[in-house]
């Protein structure tokens, strides 16, 4: 007879000897615990419960358990959730239904231990061509994380849905693989603790600490660039998981190469296992995602407005939601239907003209930033490696987004002659169409050039 | 049982234990209040299986004894007796009370029956002034998430430090903190938390608030127990006992921003005025909205309803950092800045979709954090 027969064989017999009140009171929620060299432990839901059984009810459970089992001498009596199921049940991401415009502390979603949030899953994750790469690197983490790909990096533009992958493979391996230690920090906590940690003399502690984690996700890695020592001790936790054969899973908005800042040994290490890059969703994608948010939503918009927004919103996954929310609070709003003139004129504003507007300001400022470097050391004569590099970068989007004249480019960087203009946009062309890391990495700051 | 005692000890000790007392229909013991007389005292207990208080009173004991009685009866009998002295007297299960010439006689259930009201370490404890702990406790006590899907915030959190207690709720939407400062170490050992129940608080703040004698907390793994002293003698005049609620609080201090967009300073009178005005166009998601203008140095508080019309306000106030243009629910803001007790308050933004902080200017112990609503 195992724990649990044996107890509803007590409670069999016990609602003959005291009245339904009382039993229903008492025994509500009660179990075994276990059963060991003539012990029981039963597990009881509150202190109420325990001073009752203790006092009122022992001789009589012991004599029937001693009835069922000899063995047995002695009852033990103990408060608390040891095997509530209801704990198991994991607040469902759907079911809570509260008024959607209403804004949420999200960091209450998220599990203090892993710092994941369960909203994040594979089931409302969407593939396409655009990101079937990062798609099936991760699918293979999940089965076995550690052994293939590993480390595994993912980049992509804003709004893209990295994050989403990210916490979508923790939160999948907590479910096949519940005894694996999971971790997901964004790069800010990751510095932060590390800050903490040398602050309060702890850093042995918290490193040790990382290095029994099985799977290590750290999000938005580009934001390590020019923190050495968090970098340092990076390092170290990032050779003691690798060398153990733990996963680990980085993201950041552009290749390990382009990352300024970055020391080279790290960046090495982050080439060494899978890179995957998330691109931009094709229309048909487009149409998909909007499909299916719409549906999550509960908002009915025709096709013919999926359609539009599919067709003017290109860029930005999370744009496209932020469509739908407009939508979606309008319909509520006034009650009607949405056509398509009330959506032309609703997403005015988020959908740009085709004719975008940037100025020289804003796209060396775009640059300088994306390289980690002065304005002004852009705009100067410097001939060093890292710097040219962008200046070429920086004439080349001139000439190509502005259609700024050579001479008029070249008087810009102090007094350069048109044909530095010229040999700089013909390189960067070529390298664009030559290597995709390259190409990826302008398409990337013109994304940022216009989000600005 | 024999006892004689004063008539306002009875009333005010029935007064406080039967408060818990409810219908239970299940466990009808539970609506009745165990009266025990044991040496100079006659002892008062009532609980509904997650809370119990026990209250003291001095009186003459005759001959000691139990019984129960329905408590609520007992207590509105109490309330008609205008003579001093009482005397208590069981025969045969019936609580016989005399005043002068008048006896009333209540058929009572015997104290074998009465749950045996659970006993609590004396480990781990720390003494609190009952107003500052009351007060905090209801500068809380509102946010508590009303839901059991996710028990461990429906309660208060107290996490006990060396030389303070940080009470803590929320509800998802909103959160608000109050640290308790004592200006000297209070615990022995590390930090220690818990999760105390809404209900139990309440209790509290109704039966302490107008004491102001200090409280003794107790707590253990799963029980807390608060008790107040008699000032006559040393023996506690009252007990309250609660289960604590099971599971781990969210790291709230996370979602308590560190830095902001735009940090705006209001008169709290008249801020809370504007937005109650404002609050009648708001309709049904109780929406309202706040603009700020630096150049004419304040905001702009904004609502409107198709059915009813609309309300646009302005009031001068000093703002510094990004302009910014923000929804809330109006009842959201209304809970916070009535816990307030300041002159002004600072009105903290980190843009439209993230947590907005308010907080008392002069009183760094209490915060107030809301969502806003999603434009």
């Amino acid at each position: 007879m195992n724990e649990e027969e044996i107890w509803q064989s007590v409670l069999a017999q016990i609602q003959f000897h005291i009245s339904p009140a009382n039993f229903a009171t008492w025994f509500k929620n009660t179990s075994v615990l276990s059963r060991k060299d003539g012990l029981v432990l039963i597990s009881v839901p509150n202190n109420f419960s325990k001073e009752w059984m203790e006092n009122k009810y022992n001789k009589l459970i012991l004599e029937i358990i001693k009835s069922l089992d000899q063995g047995v001498r002695e009852i033990k009596y103990i408060t608390g959730s040891h095997n509530q199921k209801t704990k198991e049940m994991a607040p469902s991401p759907i079911a809570v239904l509260v008024e959607p415009e209403q804004l949420e502390f999200q960091e209450l979603q998220v599990d203090k231990d892993t710092n994941l949030n369960p909203r994040y899953g594979f089931d409302n994750f969407i593939v396409g061509p655009f990101n079937e790469l990062p798609f099936a690197a991760a699918m293979a983490i999940t089965k076995s994380p550690g052994s293939v790909y590993n480390p595994l990096f993912v980049y992509g533009g804003v709004g893209l849905g990295k994050t989403h992958l990210l916490q979508a493979i923790g939160n999948q391996i907590i479910k096949d693989l519940p005894d694996k230690r999971i971790k997901y920090l964004s790069s800010e906590k990751l510095t932060s603790s590390i800050v903490n940690a040398i602050k309060n003399r702890a850093i042995d502690s918290l490193k040790n600490l990382y290095k029994t984690i099985d799977v290590l996700i750290v999000d938005d890695i580009q934001f390590l660039a020019g923190k050495e020592k968090t970098q340092e001790e990076f390092f170290h936790i990032f050779n003691a998981l690798y060398e153990k054969n733990k996963q680990i899973i980085l993201s950041s908005d552009r290749p390990p190469k382009a990352i300024p800042a970055l020391e080279e040994r790290l960046k090495s290490r982050f080439e060494g296992g899978m890179i995957a890059d998330i691109s931009f969703p094709d229309y048909e994608t487009r149409l998909a995602i909007l499909k299916t948010k719409a549906q999550e939503k509960g908002i009915s918009v025709s096709d013919e407005i999926i359609e539009y927004i599919a067709v003017n919103i290109q860029r930005n996954v999370r744009e496209l939601e932020g469509a739908l929310n407009r939508l979606s609070a309008h319909q509520k709003m006034t009650g009607k239907t949405i056509n398509l003139a009330i959506t032309q004129a609703l997403l005015k504003n988020i959908i740009k003209n085709p004719t975008k507007i940037t100025s020289f300001k804003k796209i060396i400022k775009t640059v300088a930033e994306f390289y980690d470097l002065k304005e002004e050391e852009i705009l100067c004569d410097s001939r060093k490696k890292e710097i040219v590099k962008p200046r070429q970068i920086a004439m080349f989007l001139l000439r190509t987004e502005l259609k700024n004249s050579f001479p008029f480019i070249g008087r810009k960087f102090r007094g350069k002659d048109h044909t530095t203009a010229i040999y700089s946009c013909n390189k960067v062309s070529i390298e664009v169409e030559k290597n995709e890391n390259f190409a990826g990495e302008i398409e990337l700051i013109k994304q940022r050039i216009y989000n600005i | 049982m024999k006892v004689i005692l004063l008539k306002d000890n009875f009333k005010k000790g029935l007064s406080i234990v039967e408060k818990i007392v409810g219908k239970n229909l299940n466990l009808p013991i539970l609506n009745n209040v165990l009266i025990a007389a044991e040496k100079n005292f006659l002892g008062l207990s009532t609980t509904d299986l997650e809370i119990a208080i026990r209250y003291w009173i001095l009186v003459k004991t005759e001959e000691e004894g139990k019984i129960t009685i329905p408590a609520k009866l007992l207590s509105s009998l109490v309330n008609f007796i205008s003579d001093e002295k009482i005397t208590l007297e069981i025969k045969n299960q019936i609580l016989q009370i005399q005043h002068k010439e008048n006896i009333n006689q209540i058929n009572g259930l015997s104290s074998e029956e009465f749950p045996i009201i659970p006993k609590i370490e004396r480990k781990n404890s720390i003494e609190v002034n009952s107003i500052p702990f009351c007060q905090g406790l209801a500068q809380v006590i509102d946010f508590c998430a009303q839901t059991q899907i996710r028990p461990e915030i429906s309660g208060i959190y107290f996490n006990i430090q060396k030389d303070k207690i940080s009470l803590a709720a929320t509800d998802s939407f909103r959160l608000a903190e109050k640290i308790i400062l004592f200006g000297k170490q209070i615990i022995e050992n590390q930090e220690s938390s818990f999760i105390l129940p809404q209900k139990a608080a309440r209790e509290l703040i109704n039966i302490f608030s107008a004491g102001d004698q200090k409280i003794k907390i107790f707590f253990s793994n799963n029980q807390v127990m608060f008790e107040y002293p008699l000032t006559e003698v040393d023996h506690p005049q009252v007990q309250v006992i609660s289960r604590l609620i099971d599971g781990q609080y969210p790291n709230y201090i996370e979602i308590i921003p560190t830095k902001y967009e735009t940090e705006i300073v209001v008169q709290k009178e008249e801020f809370l005025n504007q937005i109650k005005a404002a609050s009648l166009f708001s309709g049904k998601t109780n929406e309202i909205q706040i603009k700020t203008n630096i150049k004419k140095e304040g905001i702009e508080i904004l609502s409107q309803n198709t059915d009813i019309g609309e309300n646009k306000s302005f009031m001068p106030c000093k703002i510094e950092g990004k302009e910014a243009v923000i929804s809330f629910n109006y009842r959201f803001l209304i809970d916070g800045l009535i816990n307030m007790k300041s002159q002004e308050i600072n009105l903290l933004l980190s843009g439209e979709e993230g947590p907005a902080v308010l907080k008392p200017i002069g009183d760094a112990t209490y915060t107030y954090v809301v969502m806003p609503i999603k434009k």
